[in-house]
């Protein structure tokens, strides 16, 4: 009977033991799982906070800026975007930033993947010296350039204008580009051109039609990067621009500070409304940005 | 010899001297003049062609736009093409660095003192006497100190600038706080001041909204300094003599005043806005500043622009030191004709343009026959223009020259000060210091 009644509970316990066993992984993978939620939350909140904060005092009047620090605005007011765009003329600003950055990311993205792929694919001397030298270019401190790069802008008749502004981005981004672009050429297998190729594809051909489709997520990251430094470049526009109809984002909101002045709604209004088509291009291009295009490519 | 070689070898401070200098960082001034009625300039000049200026962007759009006015109706009236561009006085270092390197310097330009000098010291711009001389002249003359700030001596023996209005620095004072703790004057002495600070200061709020960081504000510091005996150099401008126990008496004040938290304790950091944000933010019961703060109050905070009084900036145990600082339009060395660009620049001397461009501007008198314009009248333009007429030139009772814009530019003192209070150093090693960076900055202009 004693035994009948060990064996009985015998299960019993091990039934309860066994269900606390199997319990405990659970807990545990919630306790992790609202750990991982909780340090998500505090980082997102860290990341998310200045933008908050930036739109936030970009509704407020400058006595509720200065005067009633809060969260949320009291008055809420449009006042700051009004001033911006009536008596600053912000959007001359943001259509003079969207012609350079946009002609600087096509150019430079067109220019460096034909240098790109000719360090990476082509065979000729002093190609790595090149593929080496070439971000060297791009490592000199812009600060140290804009004397000498002023000279060769006033001689070229390039000041003031959105065009000269472009072409002093490129001398800046392309090397970069290259320089990434030639990373990530290098991680496709040139198989997969030559395949084409032997099929009667061109080398421009196989350039256009498998590396560079292959290569998206690495022409979107480098886009965006040259787009992203191309907006929010200061120092060279400051210098080469003068007229108010030509100055850019950057300029635009260096402009509302003035001697010892910052007038801090309209500036966050600014920040608002130049942060926005960034915002929107990595949203577009973040599809790109994470997938792995080239993954399985090539088997066997 | 090209143009540039030539330049560069009249240069007595060599190209990368007066960069360098330049790039420091020395406050190049805001500046500006106003609109008004086009009238002929009262030089003869010849019709045509176009004129570029360089405008200083001041914080009051009233007035920038009044300046960018006048100065194209001037060149309609006299069927000049005019360009001008307002250049934010923050940028204009930068602006005029590249510029001169790569030729394309405008026919005259706004700058402050630091930079005047500079270019005056590379030979830069073209020697304005005769048009100085003929301004003051026809207007009661220069105000001394106004013209002492000018002297040739200290620009390679020639006015190199018509000076248009004189910035400096009024204390501002929180009446209404003040009030609340019994306090009803404004301090006459650094120390009344701090005692004053001590007593009304109460939490949230602090007694000095001073800075004590690497922007041109910091360098109020060096008038305090000089206001306790301590000097920058000797009398001759040539060796650096900041270490001194005028010096140490000053830094024992600072000492003091920090560790009562009289002090914000983010001033050694600000930037350049940092007292008027701590003002305007009802943070800071005294702040030293040149009018825009009373400007900024006036249209955002009414309440804060009546709660305030203004006072000369208190004198110390040895002297009272409050310096001025013109700023001057110029014309460059590269300027094709000179005589066109001087028919502007004495055009917007005029009083008429001037009497209505003063009341929008945040400037002192320069002229004497200025003094009973009615912008005046106000009690920060007002004191602007006790500034003029009772005060020290720049940099007095040092001498102002290269290597003292230079030891400014470094910020220098308020430096010595972040040492003790940030870093723990004692005041003589703090001192120690400053005396080392100072004897470098002086040696590379012996």
């Amino acid at each position: 009977m004693e035994s009948i009644e060990s064996r009985t509970t015998l299960p019993a316990t091990f039934e309860r033991g066994w269900s606390r066993a199997r319990r405990k992984p659970k807990l545990r993978k919630l306790g992790s799982l609202v750990g991982v939620y909780v340090i998500m939350l505090i980082v997102a909140a860290i990341v998310i906070f200045p933008i908050y904060w930036m739109f936030t005092i970009s509704l407020k009047l400058p006595r509720e800026i200065y005067r009633l620090p809060s969260l949320v605005p009291q008055a809420p007011t449009l006042d700051n975007y009004r001033e911006l765009i009536e008596k600053k003329h912000f959007l001359v600003n943001i259509r003079n930033s969207l012609i350079v950055a946009s002609s600087v990311t096509v150019v430079s993205l067109l220019v460096s993947s034909f240098a790109a792929y000719s360090i990476v694919r082509f065979r000729y001397r002093f190609r790595g010296l090149i593929g080496r030298v070439i971000l060297l270019t791009y490592l000199t401190p812009s600060s140290l350039l804009f004397i000498p790069l002023s000279i060769i802008v006033a001689r070229l008749h390039l000041g003031n204008s959105l065009f000269g502004l472009i072409v002093l981005y490129l001398t800046f981004s392309i090397p970069l580009s290259t320089w990434l672009l030639s990373g990530y050429f290098r991680s496709v297998p040139p198989d997969l051109e030559e395949q084409a190729m032997v099929d009667g594809t061109s080398q421009l051909g196989a350039l256009f039609r498998i590396l560079l489709p292959l290569s998206l997520p690495g022409l979107a990251a480098v886009g965006i990067f040259t787009f992203t430094g191309a907006w929010n470049e200061l120092l060279f526009a400051l210098i080469f621009i003068t007229s108010e109809d030509k100055r850019t984002v950057p300029i635009g909101l260096q402009y509302l500070i003035t001697g010892d002045v910052l007038l801090w709604g309209p500036i966050m209004a600014g920040a608002v409304l130049a942060a926005l088509p960034v915002m929107v291009l990595y949203f577009l291009a973040q599809r790109f940005m994470v997938q792995g295009v080239t993954a399985g490519s090539v088997k066997g | 010899m090209s143009d540039r070689s030539s330049r560069l070898t009249q240069s007595r401070l060599s190209r990368r001297q007066m960069l360098g200098g330049i790039a420091g960082g020395v406050a190049a001034g805001g500046l500006l003049p106003g609109i008004l009625q086009a009238k002929s300039a009262p030089a003869l000049i010849q019709s045509g062609g176009k004129l570029t200026f360089w405008g200083g962007l001041i914080f009051s759009d009233e007035a920038n736009k009044m300046l960018t006015d006048t100065v194209n109706a001037w060149g309609k009236a006299n069927g000049v093409q005019t360009d001008v561009v307002m250049i934010n006085q923050n940028e204009t270092n930068q602006k005029v660095s590249a510029a001169v390197e790569s030729g394309t310097m405008p026919d005259a330009l706004d700058m402050g003192l630091d930079l005047l000098l500079l270019l005056s010291a590379s030979k830069q711009l073209t020697p304005v006497d005769d048009l100085y001389d003929k301004i003051g002249a026809a207007q009661g003359g220069w105000h001394e100190s106004v013209d002492a700030s000018l002297a040739p001596a200290k620009f390679g023996g020639s006015r190199n600038g018509i000076p248009f209005g004189a910035g400096g620095n009024v204390l501002f004072g929180r009446k209404d706080i003040l009030d609340e703790a019994g306090i009803t004057a404004m301090p006459k002495t650094w120390q009344e001041l701090s005692d004053d600070a001590a007593k009304a200061q109460k939490p949230g709020v602090f007694g000095m909204g001073f800075a004590l960081s690497n922007v041109g504000d910091g360098n109020l510091q060096v008038s305090v300094l000089q206001s306790y005996g301590g000097r920058i150099a000797d009398d001759a401008g040539k060796k650096c003599m900041i270490k001194s126990a005028q010096t140490k008496t000053y830094m024992e004040w600072v000492k003091a005043a920090w560790d009562k938290k009289l002090f914000p304790p983010g001033a050694t950091t600000w930037d350049g806005a940092g007292d008027n944000t701590a003002y305007l933010s009802g943070q800071a019961i005294f702040i030293a500043n040149t009018g825009s703060v009373t400007i900024k109050a006036q249209e955002d905070d009414p309440d804060l622009a009546k709660s305030t009084i203004y006072s000369a900036l208190p004198a110390g145990p040895v002297m009272q030191v409050s310096p001025i600082g013109p700023n001057v339009r110029a014309i460059p060395k590269s300027t094709k004709d000179v005589a066109r660009a001087k028919a502007l620049i004495e055009h917007l001397t005029q009083p008429d343009f001037l009497k209505e461009y003063y009341k929008v501007a945040i400037y002192g008198p320069v002229l004497k026959d200025q003094d009973d314009f009615e912008a005046f009248n106000t009690p920060v333009l007002g004191g602007l223009r006790d500034l003029v007429l009772h005060d020290t030139p720049p940099g007095a009772p040092d001498v102002y020259n290269t290597a003292y814009a230079d030891f400014s530019a470094n910020f220098v003192v308020p430096k010595m000060i972040q040492r003790m209070v940030v870093d723990g150093l004692s005041i003589d090693d703090a001192i120690d210091e400053a005396q080392k960076q100072g004897d470098a900055i002086y040696a590379k202009y012996a």
